[in-house]
């Protein structure tokens, strides 16, 4: 438990070194730079993980569900920030979607799926809309579309592992505690935004 | 000879280097893997294909056919993340533009007309072979988390057409 909350600890101290938000723009294109894109952003990793984490708790059907719906929910948002429809508090809103994500995995909450798919769905459209704002024009913007989507999908794939880990108490506890910490990150980078 | 060769051989490797064309064409595959009917869709590419590479070969002008390409996608995409079987035809049609919007959107940059036509034969048999490859694969995935994975597979595939076709159309 200690080493969980120290290493918890740790990971949010260096979070919270990082001196500006994510989605800042890679700088390169083609699939590398889109599959690095989400990586290079805490505040959406951490939402991320947190969307596979809860997926578990959540159970069938959701765990498969969100994997399946969130890149295409995040497309919308994508859409939206590519057309240049503005949309408000979007590095509010993903510091939020951490806040709210973790708490849901940290009081293991098990809300009914379509209520879950809302909630889920709504955070996906401000990651969506950051990382569509940010789409290189040009000849490589496929590879680096799915280079973005296939990095988010893995990064719920990561939390959905880490998630199986509930499936004795004190791993239970392990995951729980993630949420505590992905909530607090989250916090941290709100306190940024705003 | 060895220049008809060789641009034969640059067509058949450019559905798999275009990564338009290979979004939409592994999209297809995981479609027609899921379908208890493969032939038709793969037939009803290749009279696509045949078709647009035709209009190609007559110097057809520019099409919109990389949006139509993507936007193809974007619905086979979806189809296969929901894991509905739509009516046959509609694969048949959907596979026949994917064909045609490829073939439309592979315009040949040769020094002769013979190599242009190597070129758009090779084009059309990569085409093929892919999709033949991904749909076989796609067929083997017959246990439950390998038919989730298909379906995964096949909202980032939709969702990133969707993205490129945003940013076309923008």
């Amino acid at each position: 438990m200690l080493r969980s909350v120290g290493s918890g600890a740790l990971f949010l101290l260096l979070i919270m070194a990082v001196p500006a938000l994510a989605h800042e723009g890679s700088g390169t294109g083609g699939f590398i730079g889109g599959f690095s894109h989400p990586l290079l952003g805490p505040d959406h990793i951490v939402a991320m993980v947190a969307v596979g984490l809860w997926g578990t708790f959540l159970g069938a059907p959701a765990i498969w569900i969100l994997p399946i719906v969130f890149p295409l929910v995040m497309a919308g948002g994508g859409v939206l920030g590519i057309l240049g429809l503005g949309l408000p508090g979007v590095e509010i809103g993903i510091a939020v979607s951490a806040i709210a994500l973790g708490l849901m995995v940290a009081l293991a909450a098990r809300p009914p799926i379509w209520i879950a798919a809302v909630v889920v769905g709504a955070f996906a459209i401000f990651h969506g809309h950051a990382h569509g704002a940010e789409l290189p024009p040009g000849s490589d913007a496929v590879a680096f579309s799915l280079g973005f989507v296939m990095a988010t999908g893995l990064l719920h794939l990561t939390g959905i592992s880490f998630g199986f880990l509930a499936r004795w108490p004190v791993g239970r506890v392990a995951v729980r505690i993630a949420g505590v910490v992905i909530a607090v990150v989250g916090a941290a980078f709100l306190s940024k935004a705003v | 000879m060895s220049r008809l060769l060789q641009a034969f051989a640059e067509g058949l490797v450019n559905p798999a280097l275009v990564p338009a064309h290979t979004l939409a064409l592994c999209g297809l595959g995981l479609f027609v893997g899921q379908q208890s009917s493969r032939a038709l869709p793969v037939l009803s590419l290749a009279a696509g294909l045949a078709g647009g590479l035709t209009a190609i070969a007559l110097a057809v002008g520019p099409t919109p056919s990389r949006i139509v390409l993507l936007a193809d996608a974007a619905l086979i995409g979806g189809l296969v993340a929901s894991a509905w079987a739509p009516p046959r035809p509609v694969g048949w049609l959907l596979a026949a533009i994917a064909g045609a919007a490829l073939a439309l959107d592979s315009p040949p940059q040769a020094a002769t007309i013979a190599q242009g036509n190597a070129m758009l034969l090779g084009t059309g048999l990569g085409a093929c072979v892919l999709l033949v490859v991904v749909s076989a694969g796609a067929a083997l995935a017959t246990r439950r988390w390998q038919q989730l994975g298909v379906r995964i597979v096949g909202s980032w595939i939709a969702a990133s057409a969707l993205l490129v076709l945003a940013l076309l159309l923008r």
